[in-house]
């Protein structure tokens, strides 16, 4: 007898893990958001007609975009910071400081686009 | 102080799930977290069951979750997670009653890693120890620490996601052999951790690292491991 092995999404989520692993949820985010978006490009160009269009109005959005380069760009940085990481098992001694470094990366690095995607879509 | 405390309750007689108790005691900011637990057993509800052994961070039975994080219960003071406390399960083992998990899966995968000094050689002359160097012996210093609580384990996502995963304790058992330059089954252990459930299923989440009470760095450790594995040096 007992309670089945389960850990749905939920109770995972709210493991309160350190600040590792909240780059670690975001990198799935990034990499879910980078499929779906190629998902969308090609079933917009495989369907075409008016479905085509609609997919890609979806794509071309503004909103769409700054989510989509969240993605890349985060998924790219802490890929990067993983890589190092692993190729040299002891900087993972520093493993906050390097991903304080990714953050001072990142936050201005988007911040800066998504102000400039933001204004160009407002304003178009 | 008032100390109010949610425990995961599940009854495998009774209950079909689980749910949660709250109790109000009074208590001290420097109880610990087993303080609590014991009092609510003592005075309130017999009927609740934890592991204990040791009750100084020795022996590992007494894993859990609380606030969310896992920890020790001999080891966490009510002052360092505040007066409201939960207490859950550790996550990825089946429960078996109220706090205690299934363990058997997690010494399943320890047992892998061929826990035990592997040397074939004949003794040195005078028959006594195999000797070895300071700095050889630090290479694995902090992995002897680990006394397999399971906190590093059952706060891994990759474990959540898959049971078959070795787990962060296993692979930290086995760096404590892999780098012993008096041990000889290296080569042996680093085919059981290329195979797919082994270090491959780290993706560096550190929670392992945050959750172990004997602050080894486990991730550090694995990365060692991986490292070990891709160039084939020790
Ligand atoms: S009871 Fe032994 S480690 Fe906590």
């Amino acid at each position: 007898m007992g309670l089945k092995r389960d850990v749905s999404l939920s109770v995972g989520l709210r493991y309160k893990g350190p600040s590792g692993y909240l780059t670690y949820i975001l990198h799935r985010i990034g990499g879910l958001g980078m499929a779906i978006f190629i998902s969308v490009h090609i079933l917009s160009a495989f369907l075409g007609g008016k479905t085509g269009v609609y997919l890609n109005g979806i794509y071309e959005n503004w909103a769409f975009q700054i989510f989509i380069f969240f993605c890349v760009l985060f998924h790219a940085i802490n890929g990067l910071r993983i890589t190092i990481l692993d190729l040299f098992p002891k900087l993972l001694e520093h493993q906050t400081e390097a991903i304080w470094l990714e953050w001072a990366e990142f936050i201005p690095l988007f911040g800066v686009a998504a102000y400039v995607i933001s204004s160009a879509g407002l304003g178009a | 102080m008032e100390i109010t405390v949610k425990i995961f309750r599940y009854n495998p007689e009774t209950d079909t799930r689980g749910n949660y108790v709250t109790y109000k005691i009074e208590g001290d900011e420097n109880d610990r977290v087993l303080d609590v637990l014991e009092y609510i057993k003592g005075m309130r509800d017999g009927t609740l069951a934890f592991r204990r052994s040791c009750a100084h961070g020795v022996c590992g039975s007494d894993a859990m979750r609380i606030n969310g994080r896992n920890m020790l219960a001999c080891k966490t003071l009510v002052r360092d997670v505040g007066a409201n406390i939960t207490v859950e399960p550790i996550l990825g083992l089946r429960i078996v009653n109220d706090l205690i998990v299934d363990m058997e899966p997690f010494f399943d995968n320890y047992k892998k890693m061929l826990p035990y000094f592997i040397n074939e050689s004949p003794l040195p002359e005078d028959g006594r120890e195999r000797l070895q160097t300071v700095e050889d012996r630090a290479r694995f210093d902090e992995t002897t620490k680990c006394i397999l609580c399971a906190c590093c384990t059952t706060s891994c996502p990759s474990y959540w996601a898959n049971g078959e995963y070795y787990g962060p304790a296993a692979i930290v058992t086995a760096h404590r052999f892999i780098f012993d330059s008096r041990d000889e089954a290296a080569d042996e252990r680093l085919q059981i951790l290329a195979e797919t459930d082994g270090v491959a299923r780290c993706h560096t989440a550190y929670n392992c690292t945050e959750a172990c009470p004997r602050e080894i760095k486990v991730t550090k450790a694995i990365g060692e491991v991986k490292m070990a594995m891709m160039t084939g040096k020790v």
